[in-house]
């Protein structure tokens, strides 16, 4: 029961951090943005058990993907699957992660959100070099990567002792392992 | 237990998968409707954001006379806006007018609006404002401020919209150069940097900086002519064409309020 509590609060958490990072002040000194989302999912999927976190995944993809889509003359330049695919493998590997370690750990939860947040802007950037064409990677770039990047390692620890404190029912770090078989 | 897992593991693959064949229509039809979902939340926090940020103001002025002084530079905007589309127009519409039968064309109806919050997107610059279809506001119109063009909507809700930068790669707008007859593509750039380059220019332009570059206005196209779009930074020939590298008119990250122009008057 208070699994599933904890998945609708998580639900309820996406689409409200993706309201609140579109009204956050950028990171000087190129106005990079904080992206908050990356940040909720990677809670999620680690607190989560495997289905719902699979199903927290693909509500993710949705609030990502969707605002992203630019439909221009009836066509898409980057649909939902690239987003499904990636947060889907994500939640995956932070699942087997998170069995590994005997549960919820803020250290994971950290280093899970920066590299997710990494890997999402470096995946979307190649998508575009690869719809677009070109490949101009410079110094700006790679700051739009890492400074996102950056900012939710730090960030993350701040939610992650207000997620705990809104949603204590995530399950602790301390808590026996797991059955195996990524929870079945 | 582990029957209903796996129940609910085949219904997400049928779900991913009906997801990922999406057609553009339906995508649209999706995103459109997410946006109406976060219109609420997002309307409120661009008030709290827009009223935390003039605290200040309100506890030095009166509020009718903050009011009015809001009203007044609305309406200076408006008209500041009007008379920049109208300037090139004045200049070639009696001309073209003639020789091409077109209508005669007046100034642009505008529907103001406020910046809700600039998306967190990294590669794609759009904005979200607070006017959506009910003030008649629909996909693929142009957005401009007092000062020049911002871009165009692209997803409509019943209450918010968003608005594709000029600085985003895929906005793209035909322009000419101020006292030439040069014209060109203008887009924004994927590095960052809210510059705007011009491509597909004469490899002979020999532009200057600080020549004016305004929208050429084609035919079915979005964006009316003579709307400043720019100044010329720099240019440099390439083999077979020139490209110049343009300041924006209108700096997006500092946009609060802006004009959607819904038609002619």
């Amino acid at each position: 029961m208070s699994q599933a509590i904890l998945f609708i609060i998580l639900l309820v958490l996406l689409p409200l951090s993706s309201v609140i990072q579109d009204l956050l002040p950028g990171i000087p000194p190129a106005q990079e943005r904080l992206l908050l989302l990356p940040v909720i999912f990677t809670f999620g999927v680690l607190a989560l058990p495997l289905v719902r976190a699979l199903w927290f995944a693909l509500a993710t993809a949705l609030v990502q993907g969707l605002p992203l889509l630019q439909i221009q003359s009836g066509q898409t330049e980057m649909g939902l699957t690239m987003p499904v695919v990636f947060f889907l493998c994500w939640a995956i590997v932070l699942q087997m992660t998170s069995e590994a370690t005997h549960g919820l750990r803020w250290e994971l939860h950290a280093f899970g959100s920066a590299l997710v947040t990494f890997t999402m802007l470096a995946c979307e950037f190649l998508v575009l070099c690869i719809t677009r064409g070109g490949f101009p990677v410079d110094f700006g770039v790679v700051l739009k990567i890492i400074l996102p990047s950056a900012a939710a390692l730090f960030l993350a620890p701040l939610l992650y002792l207000l997620l705990r404190s809104l949603v204590p029912m995530a399950p602790d770090a301390q808590a026996p392992p797991k059955a195996p078989g990524l929870g079945f | 237990m582990k029957k209903l897992q796996i129940a609910a593991l085949v219904l997400l693959a049928v779900v991913v998968v009906a997801f990922c064949m999406l057609e553009a229509g339906t995508l649209s039809h999706l995103q459109s409707g997410l946006l109406g979902f976060l219109s609420p939340v997002a309307r409120s926090g661009g008030a709290v954001k827009s009223s935390l940020g003039s605290l200040g103001k309100d506890l030095m002025t009166l509020d009718q006379l903050q009011g009015e002084y809001e009203r007044v530079l609305a309406e200076n905007r408006k008209l500041r806006a009007e008379n920049n589309g109208l300037r090139d127009l004045q200049r070639d519409n009696d001309h073209l007018r003639e020789v091409l039968g077109y209508r005669e064309r007046s100034s642009f109806r505008l529907v103001p609006a406020v910046v809700l919050g600039h998306d967190a997107g990294a590669w794609w610059s759009t904005i979200k404002i607070n006017k959506g279809s009910k003030d008649g506001i629909a996909p693929d119109m142009p957005v401009i401020t007092d000062r020049g063009l911002v871009g165009k909507t692209t997803a409509v809700s019943s209450t918010i919209s968003e608005v594709m930068l000029v600085t985003d790669e895929n906005c793209k707008v035909a322009a000419k150069v101020e006292g030439t007859k040069e014209q060109g593509i203008c887009a924004g750039m994927r590095s960052p940097g809210g510059e705007l380059q011009m491509t597909f220019l004469s490899k002979l332009a020999d532009l200057q900086p600080g020549q004016k570059v305004y929208t050429a206005g084609v035919s079915g196209g979005i964006f009316p002519s003579g709307i400043a779009l720019g100044t010329v930074k720099s240019f440099h020939a390439r083999e077979l064409d020139g490209e110049a590298v343009l300041e924006p008119a209108a700096d997006p990250s500092s946009i609060e309020e802006l004009f959607v122009v819904t038609g002619a008057k």
